[in-house]
């Protein structure tokens, strides 16, 4: 048996979300997370966990290569990296939408199935949505960050990515054209974990699973 | 001087001296064992006509196989699997039936065109055997013994063989009416161990209740036999039943060679590809992050090469068996 099981946390938004459940679960101390000291990785003695902190990309990466035994990272990234890995548990908090934005006269030409460009942080989730579900050929351009801009100043004609509220969109004059999909945190685990650790790691989803739908 | 020759493709890499040496002596602990068992070597060639590796047939996407052409025009592929090429093999070697069994083991590169920067290697080594011939549960058992004693003999200590069975969720499908296709979008589903995704796909199939409450519950029949009994209970199918009771006989016969202790059962170990006939498994340990074999019985596949013969057998990735050697520190 291993002595911890190791938690990969998704860095940003989700990470207080994360954290709260997973004390209120009864699966980590309270407080075990300095936000001021630089230390990489914490260790809860009491439940024999370790947690680290790793950009939402990676964490995927983490859990399949088994460096840690269990994740907690956005449904988006698990739909792009398309790793191999359990998604065991709909975590229900940061929820949001991944949807096709652009200005309200894009909207014609998305439906017209004219060759459209798309800008996004999301390549394979626009490229499963457009050619599988909608059948339609585009030209998809990889950005990596305020993809909004990529219609204002022309360089696509729409854009994939998360809305969560909307207010971006609205400010810049763009709006939701078709929604591909709901988001949210997911639970990953490693498969090789699952297998060899299955007591320890069914009893944890099993705590989650009680919290979440008792937070509902 | 600057050299851009020295350094090799990503994906692949040298091996040499004492890291080799130690390997080479690892895979012959393993093939000693097989042939032991009277298992005789087997040496297909390194690339076969594309349709050997087709959808069907192979376990590998097509556009992860290493592809080019011959000088007629014809597709050929590297191979990324040893199953569907000796079951090319043997079909081609034993034309007609196969009277008694044939028992054939191997050792030797498999290539997968995987993604860059992912950690993942393109040639790795695998090493493993094919039992044609017998449906029986003994040659279930056989197969499974000689993965735990092969195993053992390399040198590895902590292991775990997690055994289902394809049918067992296959009989709940047909039961509850689904068709292929919607069976193969749950069974991936299931596979990744993804279940409010399979329950909504599910609520939206609208399968009936009791089916869906049954599939959601089937990797909850984990663990020791007791879970047999209980996922016996469940199910009222004559599929899935007789699926139980085969692996119920499968532990019996490894209990009396004592090799029981390594093994568990997982019913909801599902292949993402319908390739599967009945018992499969799985090699679990500590230090890697995927099994380090993987097996199953297959008595279609010889049916693609014009042939009808049972078949079972079992791959182990030496590549990966090794780091979990070094990573326990015995070699």
């Amino acid at each position: 048996m291993k002595e911890y099981l190791t938690v990969a946390l998704t860095k940003g938004r989700l990470v207080s979300d994360a954290l709260s459940l997973l004390e209120k679960a009864g699966c980590a101390e309270k407080g075990i997370f300095d936000r001021n000291s630089r230390k990489l990785i914490f260790t809860d003695e009491t439940h024999k966990m370790r947690f680290f902190l790793s950009k939402a990309q990676d964490v995927p990466t983490y859990v399949e290569a088994g460096a840690a035994d269990l994740g907690v990272v956005g449904a988006d990234t698990v739909l792009e990296e398309k790793r191999r890995v359990y998604e065991v548990l709909d975590l229900r908090f940061g929820a949001c939408r991944m949807c096709v934005c652009g200005a309200p006269s894009a909207k014609k030409l998305l439906d017209a199935r004219s060759i459209v460009r798309v800008a996004t942080k999301y390549p394979a989730i626009a490229r499963e949505y457009f050619y599988n579900e909608r059948q339609q050929t585009v030209d998809i351009i990889k950005l990596n960050g305020s993809v909004e801009l990529g219609p204002m100043v022309s360089l696509s004609d729409v854009i994939v990515d998360i809305v969560e509220t909307g207010t971006t969109l609205k400010e810049n004059g763009l709006e939701v054209l078709a929604e591909i999909c709901p988001l949210s945190a997911r639970l990953i685990v490693n498969q090789v974990s699952m297998q060899m650790e299955t007591e320890r790691i069914r009893s944890l989803i099993g705590r989650l699973k009680e919290q979440v739908e008792a937070d509902d | 001087m600057k050299n851009d020759l020295l350094h090799t493709p990503d994906g692949v890499t040298d091996l040499f001296g004492e890291e080799l040496k130690k390997r080479l002596a690892v895979q012959e602990t393993i093939l000693g064992v097989m042939r032991e068992a009277s298992y005789q070597d087997i040496k297909p060639p390194t690339f076969e006509y594309f349709d050997v590796f087709q959808k069907s047939v192979s376990a590998t996407p097509a556009r992860d196989l290493f592809k080019f052409f011959d000088k007629d025009g014809n597709t050929l592929v590297l191979r990324s699997d040893f199953t569907p090429q000796i079951a090319r093999c043997v079909s081609s070697l034993f034309p007609g039936s196969v009277e008694g069994a044939v028992r054939v083991c191997y050792a030797g590169d498999v290539y997968l065109n995987a993604s860059d920067l992912q950690g993942k290697r393109k040639q790795t080594t695998q090493t493993g055997l094919e039992f044609f011939g017998d449906a029986s549960v003994s040659a279930d058992a056989e197969v499974i013994s000689l993965l735990i004693r092969t195993l053992l003999a390399a040198g590895l200590e902590e292991l775990q063989v997690s055994i289902g069975h394809a049918d067992f969720f296959r009989g709940i499908c047909e039961e509850s009416g689904l068709d292929r296709e919607q069976e193969a979008l749950i069974r991936t589903l299931i596979a990744d161990r993804n279940y409010f995704a399979a329950e909504k796909q599910m609520f939206d199939l609208k399968i009936r209740d009791e089916y869906r409450e049954m599939l959601l519950r089937i990797s909850d029949f984990a663990g020791d036999p007791s879970q047999l009994k209980t996922a016996g209970k469940i199910a009222g199918n004559r599929k899935s039943l007789d699926a139980i009771a085969r692996l119920s006989s499968v532990y019996e016969a490894l209990a009396g060679s004592g090799l029981h202790r390594y093994v568990s059962f997982d019913l909801g170990m599902l292949s993402r590809y319908d390739y599967y006939t009945g018992v499969t498994f799985e090699a679990y340990t500590y230090g890697v992050g995927d099994a380090i074999a993987k097996g199953g019985r297959y008595d279609d596949l010889l049916g693609h090469f014009g042939k009808d013969a049972p078949a079972t057998g079992f791959a182990i990735t030496l590549d990966d068996l090794m780091t979990a050697l070094a990573r326990r520190g015995h070699v």
